[in-house]
């Protein structure tokens, strides 16, 4: 980059020749219209000058794009420094419970209990080595779906959410809430979409179950799919309670937990692994909330445009 | 009254091998222990086991470089691999290198023991089993596992690479009782909220591509509220 910058320098003097050729060029013709009586040095002085006016103009808008640049850079340097820090953070807190619930298990069991409270224990410290496990499978998940290689298939997005939400309203937490479907009937169907079919199982029922946990008997969960140009949105809205304004942007990290979600199971990995699982298959997630309204997540996968090599994955 | 079976525990956690090794010790088998790979392969020689079970990530010799050594030699012994990541390349490498069933970490020490059961019951003493065959066949249905290619009647089928696996895993571990969760395990490598429809329906579809009725079943077979089967006599293809 170093000799681009020197050789910025060099055009005023480039400049100043060319100029003062052409000018011997024409007062040696006969011009009667026009009479320019400028000496060649005093030309060659001006262009120069203008040139160079040019040329230090130009250094500084391209060192200004450049500072601009580093600060973009130095920006989400520092952003993803913020949210590994966060991650961490949130890693051990999350450890630190289960942890602190296992060291007292076994500081009881060692003491010598009757049978019914050894057995209460173990079972206390069995829950937590499990809460643990499930922790880091989940996070292997996470990475794993960087890397692993995904399976193209056709998927009918209509069949899966049907078992999806077949599925979601047999759970408990569906208890007294309106669980809806709605699916263009008209004037064609959607389009496949082509993918892991059981990763985008994964991350429709993790947003509908999502929804289910987090409203009250009574609200409305709707789930929808459309066609969106080249893509297929898949949504899930919801009446519950919404996410405050604050916590938006953070839902999507790893580990996060709002407000709302304390004294609710669950890692706050649900919504990540959707982020990576669509990401993975091209496609974007955005989150909608309104407090005290509700929630729309909507995921948007490229819809298959051509026919695939693999059949359709259906039940 | 039978023997009780040898087992050599390998993985260089030391504090795996003092939990574990107790336990499969209480569990009927006898143990003895090695730490790395090395180790592992002078004690075939001198203790003789009758099932290895193996941690892949280990110093001086990995499991996997120690199971390929053990392979070339001509020895079967057979082999359960604990497999560190979880990867799904790790998991379908375990399979290729001839182990004879593989366990993800963390794991309930009770499901090593019914593996290992399980693999005992189903050992050939010298031959190779069936999980290190290329090609293997059930009547005129035909899996290349290297090409990753099923044939029925010498008619390609048209299946996901998901199903594909699934039929691998069935097929090496035929007439045993093959519960959802562990094809979940061992197939997919995750737990999934909705696992019991996930592997149904892939199920379903080796099924309908087998041409393969539930109710007479050629292949597999439905254990109520259990899992699953594959009831056809697998044979290795030379």
């Amino acid at each position: 980059m170093r000799w681009r910058r020197c050789s910025v320098a060099l055009i005023p003097v480039a400049a100043g020749l060319v100029v003062a050729s052409l000018f011997t060029q024409v007062s040696a013709l006969p011009n009667p219209i026009i009479y320019v009586h400028v000496d060649v040095g005093t030309a060659a002085l001006l262009a120069g000058l203008a040139l160079s006016i040019l040329a230090a103009a130009g250094l500084v808008s391209w060192e200004w794009k450049r500072w601009r640049c580093e600060q973009r850079i130095a920006g989400v340097r520092t952003q993803a420094a913020e949210e590994r820090r966060r991650f961490l953070q949130r890693l051990d807190h999350e450890m630190k419970n289960p942890l602190t619930a296992i060291r007292a298990g076994l500081a009881n069991l060692a003491n010598g209990l009757s049978p019914a409270t050894q057995e209460e224990a173990l079972a206390s410290v069995e829950a937590q080595v499990l809460r643990l496990s499930q922790l880091t499978a989940d996070l292997r998940k996470l990475a794993e779906l960087e890397t692993r290689a995904l399976e193209r298939v056709p998927v009918d997005v209509a069949e899966l959410l049907q078992e999806a939400v077949a599925l979601a309203q047999e759970q408990p937490e569906a208890a007294g809430r309106r669980l809806t479907l709605v699916l263009p009937q008209a004037p064609w169907p959607m389009p496949d979409v082509p993918g892991d079919w059981d990763l985008v199982f994964l991350a429709a029922y993790n947003l509908l179950d999502n929804a289910l946990k987090f409203t009250r008997p009574g609200d409305t969960v709707e789930v929808r799919a459309f066609e969106d140009g080249t893509f297929v949105a898949i949504e899930v809205a919801d009446t519950g309670p919404g996410i405050p304004e604050e916590e938006v942007p953070r839902v999507w990290e790893e580990l996060y937990r709002g407000q709302g979600a304390r004294g609710v199971p669950g890692s706050g990995l649900g919504l990540a692994l959707v982020r990576a699982t669509v990401e993975r298959h091209g496609g974007q997630v955005t989150l909608r909330s309104r407090a005290g309204q509700g929630t729309v997540v909507t995921m948007r996968l490229p819809a298959r445009l051509r026919p695939d090599r693999f059949p359709r994955v259906s039940s | 009254m039978t023997t009780k079976p040898k087992i050599l525990l390998v993985d260089d956690e030391q504090a795996i091998t003092a939990n574990l090794s107790p336990f499969l010790g209480r569990s009927g088998f006898v143990v003895t222990v090695a730490a790395d790979g090395e180790e592992a392969l002078r004690q075939v020689s001198s203790f003789r086991p009758d099932l290895i079970v193996l941690d892949i990530l280990m110093p001086k010799l990995d499991g996997r470089e120690a199971l390929r050594r053990l392979r070339q030699a001509g020895n079967w012994t057979p082999v359960i691999l604990l497999t560190q990541v979880g990867e799904s390349t790790e998991r379908a490498m375990a399979l290729e290198e001839g182990a004879d069933d593989y366990l993800n970490k963390p794991f309930d020490p009770h499901e090593l023991v019914a593996r290992i059961r399980a693999v005992l019951r189903r050992v050939r003493p010298g031959q190779p089993p069936l999980a290190s065959a290329q090609r293997l066949a059930c009547g005129d249905l035909i899996l290349d596992r290297q090409a990753r290619r099923v044939f029925a009647a010498s008619e390609e089928l048209r299946l996901t690479p998901k199903a594909v696996a699934l039929l691998e895993y069935m097929m090496t571990h035929p007439d045993e009782l093959l519960t959802r969760d562990r094809l979940l395990d061992v197939v997919w490598g995750w737990d999934y909220p909705t696992g019991t429809r996930t592997v149904d329906t892939r199920i379903a579809e080796l099924r309908r591509v087998l041409n393969d009725d539930p109710a007479q079943p050629r292949y597999i077979e439905t254990v109520p509220g259990q899992g699953y089967r594959f009831v056809g006599g697998v044979e290795v293809v030379p």
